[in-house]
Parts: structure tokens; C-alpha cells; sequence
């Protein structure tokens, strides 16, 4: 069947509360954390206080005398090598958190200390093995790759600019920590109820994990639910070591059992995004163009694996050199987290572009310009909606309007040479990104139900992280069936619920509102079929108006309530389910898309005596292809911005060589910006409904702090190299002016 | 350890000094020392006589949004654990736990207080006013509703906490300017990102039309 947006849309696009706003702001959402169940025991897990370290030996006896202690559970067992502070070593329950916390202090254990390296620059002075795998170097082989006439472009160069960059190793600091409530039924089912941006992952995952250990757990005796999520930004998919423990304790304990991580721990072992530092160099002609661009860069991602940049040079297509080492630390394996790679990217990228310009004297927004990708005359022909396709249009538009926007031609100085007022100078800088945001390739269910009052219920798996993707299934059944999103009931986040996919790469709202749509089209036709003979029409001339079902052939028009009332004691049903495969095909193409751009300026004023950055202004300018819900899409932007924000001026986790373990694992050292640290955001979004639904989440957080790194470039003249932009780097880099 | 012989009885509530002392060892084997004023429980001596509590379980009653809850708790629990895990009251939220994001406050005789700094026998004998407070009678109170519909709110996790602070600054100066509005929440931290929303639903709390512009234009 063919599939396409209603081309006269009443709500789709428009702004529309959440509706779970009123649950949520008056605390009667009921979070994970907040679930507490008949005799619930309270777990928790005792950690290597080392950043490396063997476990000698266990001692739990003091501990299982303590008052209250329901269950043990080993999680490693004596000889193993612990790789950071953080590792765990067992979990236990107790009646109450008082008498869990007492326990976890009565438990002995003997280490054997090793050396460890939990700095990047400590491991490349002096490399050792201090990471699984034993006998493998920290630092691993460098990934390099060059273009074809990258050497020919930095020879014919009139000017090349080199310059250091960095991001600081941040955390992601979600509100509600990981971790989940497990109970065990008489039946041998487990019910979990987690804190998850993957429901039905997370059910699978524990299934497999007690399948492994030979006790018969089929993954639909495994019910995961997941109404509320406070907070994920990328760290929270599957059940983790904490939400298996939960499980071991609770059928040990034949009780439920509540773990949810503490804010140190949460912040120690729940996530990191990797740094990145390195050396740029950018070859540049006079007028402006980029003529070739030079990156050698590291990075780590703990004791995981992997890159911690993603593509370079980030949006631009210029003739590159690309260099990426990856240096594994005895720290906290790196996780997604709100656009993976692309913040370091971008700024490598973007903050070159500028000091290039700054060499070059040209206006930063004209280089932009100059270089952007052009259209691929391939993508126009192949596929005329696709980014490659449409991404210099795209740019353009939206340089244009973050120009206006900005008044850029008005604000804009040389650097170090705008206006000041006492010791407060002015800057302005802008950055650019792009980002995928694609229906997932697995798929995503939704089902659609009309009863015969005329009550709808709208009924998937997925998750809800605070996207509003409650409202979004509401809003596109509504639209479908002439209804408002208040009047649909919306049930997520429970596993049994049918097929749902993680919540990762801003894929959620391209999967799931396109399965509402087939959902809801076909709970439409569904009603057509059963009420038409007894409304006297034909069901291919029935229609849906708002409010109400209109026969084409006679004029008649039935209100809603009435026409489904014909239901009698039947009810209408439409199931519908949706794959990035599916958003190819020909019949229903240009549902959900991939490919965004987005541009950002930042204003700031710089105290060039205290060294402290204010931003006074950002401006946001994205495209998502068609836009489902404005108010949704404008708060997830104005939120990637201020976390953006964040990461430029306040964010860093900071390691102590000596004891290997976090300095700032909590919320008074590691610092998160108020209200009153916010500048004036402006967001303004660019419609293109001809693509699609595309995902929004992670692209509006990616530039903001290259933006904020080139107004105050432009601002004091010089480069501040590294995130945080703290007072003594301001400070520091003026000094060298 | 406790020294029990020479209370000091000046005001409500035991002072820093007092609670210094009461509170020497860490962990299990800690007392609280409370003094007279506290109204504690039944069995409670005469005014003029501190007692030593714990480190065992006492009986607890909190005025909770007009609704006396009782249960029993050792004296180091907080008032955001008793609510929380004792009483399930849970709109009050655990997040840092060691008075630095304000997701846990709650009103305590009209003031906001971070729960997780605040003992919960400190509690008794005042009103305890929770975010769940601000939804009576099917009516939602003016703060929540403003954010609802400037969305200033995306997980929520954060949410009841800022609802209470504003609310508590609303009450205590029913003419606050928004600069005063965000100076009442400074101790409040959000990770999501809903400052902006969060201005817009301050403009209309205050009376203003548009949000108000910070940092001005340089």
C-alpha cells in the first residue's frame, strides 16, 4: 500500500504541549527510580576503589551478618584484574538502603595494586600495557587516511594556519542514574522496571544473560517497562552490570529488588563521552578558499574501544590528511553520547575554518560559503530529496538565516577588534554540523486501536527520553483520524507491546511516526470497512474530516463518536511497523529521510580581566524534514544548544593520576550551568515536509561549542585551544596576545 | 560521641553545634541528639531534657501536603529517603544527594529545602509541601501549568524540583521580578536543557508578555 503524509495537515508541524506535562512537572511520573514494590529489598554494588587492581580475596561473611541483608551476589570471583576505579565486584540487597550501604562497608577485600595511566598525555609520554587486553599497548596504531591531491593543495596554499585543539572527557550526567527495580513472579517471569532508552533491548538482554547461566528464561516471560526516562543522551541501552545484578539479587532474595546507581557512581561508571585533542593544519588561498586541511589526533575512550572522533574534516569536503590515535585508559569505557564523534569533529573542523579566516582576513561566514559541499548531480537525479542531493541548498538557506538572524554583517569584527565596554569584549563565531537521523534498520511497531466509543489507543514498545514521543504518536494519530493528540491515549514503553528499537542516532520519531502513520491509516480503513454498510455508503467513499466521517458520494457526515458507535461489540484495529528499508521504497518514500545540516552563532562577552566568558545570544538554525511536533522540535534544539553550552564552558572530567580515580564524580566539582549562566536562544527551524520525518535529537547539540570557541576567538583575537573555556585558559591564552 | 548533659535549648531545631556534636561518628553507630523542641515521637520526656535516638529505627509522622504519614526510621535518614523509600512520596527526586541540584526540594512551612540535606526528624512538626501538592482538586497550580505549556520541561526528572523553588519564590513575593525568579532557582540544575522554556514560562508567571531578553545585546 502506498504511504505518504496528508498533504493538508491540521496538526503535524504545529506546536502542541506534551502530554505528559502535567504528570511530570507535578511529580506524579512515576520513574524508575520511583517504583517501589511490596517487600522490596535495596541493592547495592561494592566497586574497585583502584584504577587497576587484582581481587585477592573476598571476605563477605561480616557483611551477610549485617542486619537486613537478604543476598550476595559475586560478580567476580578471586584473581580477577579490575581495569578502573569503578569495576565491579558484587552486588548485595538489604532491607533497607541504611543497612545495604552498612553491608557494602563490612565486606574485606584484599587487592593486589598495579600501575595504571588514567591521563592521555601520561600514556603517550609513556606508553604501557595497563588496558585489557594484557600485553597490549595503551596507545594502539594510528588510523590515517588522505585524499588524492591533499598534497597538491597544501603546495599551492597561500597561507597555512596550524593550531591545537581539544574536548575534555565529559560525562553524561544524567538526572535519573542507571539502573532498574527487578521482581521475579511465581511463574518464573521477570519484571523489570528500568531506566532505559532501549525497553525491548533491555528484555532481550536479560533474558540471554539467564539463558547463558542455564536457567530457562524465554524473552517473553522478560518484561521490561519503561513509562519515564530521566535522562539518557546515549548511555543508557541494555540492562548493564547493575540491572543484572538486580535480577541475581532479587532471585536470590525471592523479593524485588531496587538498584539504582548513586550520583558517584553514575557519574564513574555511567557514561563518558571521549575526548579528543590534536594538531590542525589548513592551507588556504587568498580568496578565501580551503585549499587542503591537516588533522593528527587522539583520543580515549577508557578501557573501550574504538575512535573518538567521527568523520574529518567534518562537513566540508576538503582535501585531507587525516591521522586518529586512540589511547585506552584505565577509565570508564566511553559511550554514546548525543551525536558520538561529531562534536569533536566538528570542532577540529570549524575552529581551524576560523583561524584560517583570521590569518586570511576574511569574514568567517564567506569562508563558510566558499567552501561548503555542493549538491552531488548524482543524489539530484538518484534521489532528489536525499541531503547529498539537497545539502548545499540546505546550507546556504540556513547560513542566510542564521546571518539575518544574528545580524551578522552588523556584528561581525576582525577578531580582538570589536567593540568593548570596560574590560568586556564582544565576540561572535559560528559553526556548522550535520547528522543522519534515519528510520532504524530493525523494526519499530505501533498498533492503533478505535473502540466503539470512539476512544482511541495508540500503543508501541519504544521509549520516551524526555522527546516527547508520547505526544508524537498522539499527534500522528490524530492527524490521521480527524481527532486532537489530547483525545488519544498513548501507552509506551512496555516491552510486550510489540517491536521497538533503542532510542540511538536520532532515530526514534523517523521509526515510530511513520509506524503510527501505516498504524493509524489502517485502524481508519479498518473502522471504513466495518461501519460503512451500516452507514449506508461504500467504504472507498468514506473520508476522515475533522471530527468526523464524511461519505464522498452522498454528503453525508457522520460526527465521530456517532460513526464509530456502528462498531457495536466489534472495535477497529490497524497495526503498522516501519524500516529504514521501507522508507526506500517507492510506494512510501519520503515518509522519514536522512540527513540534516544546521548552522549555529554564538555571541559572547569576554572579561578580558577575570578571563570569564558570558554567551549572550545563540542562534540555532536546523532542518528535520517535516517537522511533527514545533514546540517538541524547538525544545530539542534549545536543549542540544545549552548542553552544547555546557561542554564549552563548564563540563570536564577530571582524573587523579595518583589515585586513579575521578576528582569531581558528583554535581558541585563537576560543573553543569543554571538558569542564570543561559544566554537568549533563538531557535529557528527550517520545514522541508517534502523530505520526511528525520530525527532531531543529537544534531543541535553538536556546534554550539565551536560556535562559542570562534566568538571568542573573535572576541580576544586569540585562540582558547581546549574545552572548558575556564577563566585561567581565557586568562592564559590573552597572556600570550 | 554524644554529649548529652549540657544541652543548649535556644531555637527550633538543633544548631550547628549541636548537630556537630551529635553527629561525631560516622555510619551505624551515629546518634542524633535531638533536642527538646523536636516533637519526636509518643514516648518523648519533658521539655527541658534532651534525649539520645538510635541508632535504631524511631517513630516518624510528617505532615506531608496536609496528610500526617507515619512510619519508622533510623535518625540518619533524610527527609528525601523517608519520603522516598518510607513513605513512597516520590515527586521529590534523588539525584545528586548532597544539596547541590535541587531536584529534591521540597516546601518545609512554606520554604524550599533541599531534602536530601535535611534530616527527617527535623521535619516533624512542620508542613511538608511536595511538587504532588500543586495538582489539587483536578486543578493544576499556575507554575506546573506554565510549564507545561511553554514546555519547559523535557525527561522531567528535574522538573517537580524547579516547580517547588518557583513556586516557594512565587509565594514569598507574589511581585518577583524574572531576574528574581532565576535567582530563586540558581540552585536548581536541569540536564536536558529547558532553561529557555523555563524563562518563557517565568515572563508569564510574572506578568510579562515576551521572555525576557538576558545578557542584552552587546
Amino acid at each position: 500500500m502506498t504511504v505518504a503524509w496528508p498533504e493538508n495537515r491540521r496538526i503535524l508541524g504545529t506546536r502542541v504541549t506534551r502530554l505528559d506535562g502535567p504528570a511530570k512537572s507535578t511529580g506524579r511520573a512515576k520513574y524508575s527510580y520511583d517504583i517501589n514494590r511490596p517487600g522490596m529489598l535495596h541493592g547495592r554494588i561494592l566497586r574497585c576503589p583502584y584504577a587497576r587492581a587484582v581481587v585477592k580475596t573476598i571476605d563477605t561473611s561480616a557483611a551477610e551478618a549485617m542486619p537486613g541483608v537478604k543476598a550476595i551476589h559475586n560478580i567476580v570471583k578471586p584473581g580477577a584484574e579490575l581495569f578502573y576505579a569503578g569495576d565491579e565486584i558484587l552486588g548485595l540487597a538489604a532491607d533497607t538502603e541504611e543497612h545495604a550501604n552498612d553491608a557494602l562497608r563490612a565486606v574485606r577485600i584484599e587487592y593486589e595494586v598495579r600501575p595504571a595511566l588514567v591521563v592521555e598525555e601520561d600514556a603517550l609520554k609513556n606508553d604501557r600495557s595497563t588496558a585489557p587486553p594484557r600485553g597490549q599497548k595503551n596507545v594502539r596504531p594510528p588510523m590515517e587516511k588522505q585524499t588524492d591531491e591533499f598534497e597538491l593543495g597544501m603546495a599551492m596554499s597561500d597561507v597555512i594556519v596550524e593550531g591545537t585543539y581539544g574536548v575534555a572527557n565529559i560525562c553524561h550526567q544524567c538526572l535519573e542514574p542507571h539502573g532498574l527495580v527487578a521482581e521475579w513472579d511465581k511463574d518464573g517471569g521477570l519484571t523489570v522496571w528500568a531506566s532505559t532508552q532501549a525497553v525491548v533491548g533491555t528484555a532481550q538482554a536479560l533474558a540471554a544473560h539467564f539463558s547463558n547461566q542455564k536457567i530457562d528464561l524465554p524473552a517473553n516471560k522478560v518484561k521490561c517497562i519503561t513509562h519515564y526516562v530521566g535522562g539518557g543522551f546515549g548511555s543508557k541501552f541494555g540492562p548493564d552490570v547493575q540491572g543484572i545484578v538486580a535480577a541475581e539479587l532479587a532471585r536470590k532474595a525471592g523479593a524485588a529488588v531496587k538498584l539504582m546507581l548513586d550520583r558517584a557512581e553514575e557519574v564513574t561508571v555511567g557514561g563518558v563521552r571521549p575526548s579528543a585533542y590534536g594538531k590542525v593544519r589548513i592551507g588556504g588561498s587568498l580568496d578565501g578558499s580551503v585549499t587542503a586541511y591537516d588533522v593528527d589526533t587522539y583520543g580515549s575512550p577508557g578501557v573501550g574501544n574504538g575512535a573518538t572522533v567521527g568523520p574529518l574534516p567534518y562537513v566540508y569536503p576538503f582535501e585531507s590528511k587525516t591521522k586518529h590515535t586512540v589511547v585506552r585508559l584505565n577509565t570508564q569505557t566511553q559511550r554514546a553520547m548525543r551525536a558520538p564523534g561529531h562534536p569533536q569533529s566538528c570542532f577540529f573542523t570549524d575552529c581551524a575554518i576560523d583561524d584560517l579566516a583570521g590569518k586570511l582576513v576574511v569574514n568567517p561566514l564567506r569562508i563558510r560559503y566558499k567552501n561548503l559541499p555542493q549538491n552531488d548531480p548524482e543524489a539530484i537525479k538518484s534521489a532528489p530529496t536525499s541531503l547529498a542531493a539537497l545539502r548545499n541548498t540546505i546550507y546556504k538557506r540556513e547560513l542566510t538565516l542564521a546571518a539575518r538572524l544574528s545580524n551578522w554583517r552588523e556584528k561581525w569584527h576582525a577578531p580582538g577588534k570589536g567593540p568593548r565596554k570596560g574590560p568586556y569584549a564582544h565576540g561572535i563565531g559560528m559553526a556548522l554540523h550535520t547528522w543522519g537521523g534515519q528510520a532504524s534498520p530493525q523494526k519499530n511497531e505501533c498498533t492503533v486501536v478505535i473502540a466503539s466509543d470512539g476512544s482511541v489507543l495508540a500503543r508501541s514498545s519504544t521509549q520516551d527520553l524526555g522527546t516527547a514521543q508520547r505526544t508524537v504518536t498522539a499527534i500522528v494519530t490524530a492527524e490521521i483520524l480527524g481527532l486532537q493528540p489530547s483525545d488519544i491515549k498513548v501507552e509506551l514503553g512496555e516491552s510486550q507491546y510489540g517491536a521497538s528499537t533503542g532510542s540511538g542516532g536520532s532515530t526514534t520519531c523517523p521509526s515510530q511516526a511513520p509506524a503510527t502513520l501505516v498504524a493509524a491509516l489502517a485502524a481508519r480503513d479498518d473502522l471504513f470497512a466495518k461501519i460503512a454498510e451500516k452507514l449506508g455508503a461504500k467504504k472507498e467513499n468514506l473520508t476522515i474530516e475533522a471530527g468526523k466521517v464524511t461519505d464522498k458520494d452522498s454528503k453525508n457526515s457522520w460526527d465521530w463518536k456517532q460513526a464509530c458507535a456502528r462498531l457495536g461489540m466489534d472495535q477497529a484495529k490497524g497495526e503498522g511497523s516501519w524500516t529504514y528499508e521501507d522508507s526506500k521504497n517507492e510506494n512510501s518514500k519520503n515518509v522519514s529521510n536522512v540527513g540534516v545540516g544546521g548552522v549555529q552563532v554564538a555571541e559572547v562577552l569576554v572579561d578580558t580581566e577575570t578571563g570569564v566568558v558570558r554567551v549572550t545570544k545563540v542562534i540555532a538554525v536546523q532542518d528535520c524534514g517535516l517537522i511533527v511536533n514545533l514546540q517538541g522540535v524547538e525544545s530539542q534544539v534549545a536543549g542540544g544548544v545549552i548542553m552544547g553550552l555546557n561542554y564549552a564552558l563548564f563540563e570536564e572530567r577530571i582524573m587523579d593520576r595518583q589515585t586513579g580515580r575521578q576528582v569531581n564524580p558528583n554535581m558541585e566539582f563537576y560543573k553543569l550551568g543554571g538558569i542564570e549562566d543561559m544566554p537568549q536562544i533563538v531557535v529557528q527551524m527550517v520545514d522541508m515536509p517534502e523530505r520526511g520525518v528525520i530525527g532531531i535529537g543529537e544534531p543541535p547539540t553538536i556546534s554550539t561549542h565551536a560556535a562559542i570557541a570562534n566568538a571568542i576567538f573573535n572576541a580576544i583575537g586569540v585562540r582558547v585551544p581546549t574545552t572548558p573555556f575556564t577563566p585561567d585558559k581565557v586568562l592564559a591564552a590573552l597572556a600570550k596576545a | 560521641m554524644n554529649d548529652t548533659k549540657n544541652p543548649t535549648i535556644s531555637k527550633p531545631g538543633p544548631s550547628r553545634r549541636d548537630f556537630l556534636r551529635g553527629t561525631g561518628v560516622a555510619g551505624a553507630a551515629a546518634a542524633v541528639t535531638a533536642l527538646a523542641p523536636l516533637p519526636l515521637h509518643a514516648e518523648q520526656p519533658a521539655a527541658d531534657a534532651a534525649v539520645a535516638i538510635g541508632p535504631g529505627p524511631v517513630q516518624l509522622t510528617l505532615d506531608v501536603n496536609g496528610a500526617a504519614m507515619t512510619t519508622k526510621v533510623e535518625p540518619r535518614v533524610t527527609l528525601l529517603d523517608a519520603l522516598r523509600n518510607y513513605l513512597d512520596v516520590t515527586g521529590c527526586k534523588r539525584v545528586c544527594d548532597r544539596g547541590s541540584c535541587g531536584a529534591c526540594t521540597v516546601m518545609l512551612d512554606g520554604k524550599p529545602v533541599y531534602s536530601c540535606t535535611t534530616f527527617a526528624l527535623e521535619a516533624q512538626g512542620r508542613k511538608i509541601k511536595t511538587a504532588e501538592a500543586l495538582f489539587a482538586d483536578g486543578k493544576l497550580d499556575a507554575v506546573p501549568a506554565s510549564f507545561v505549556q511553554h514546555d519547559a520541561q523535557q525527561c522531567g526528572f528535574c522538573t517537580p524540583g524547579f516547580v517547588v523553588s518557583l513556586r516557594a519564590a512565587l509565594d514569598a513575593n507574589p511581585k518577583a521580578t524574572p531576574a528574581e525568579i532565576e535567582e530563586a532557582l540558581s540552585g536548581n540544575i536541569c540536564r536536558c536543557g529547558t532553561y529557555e522554556q523555563m524563562r518563557h514560562a517565568i515572563a508569564e508567571l510574572c506578568g510579562k508578555g515576551a521572555p525576557e531578553k538576558k545578557g542584552g545585546e552587546a
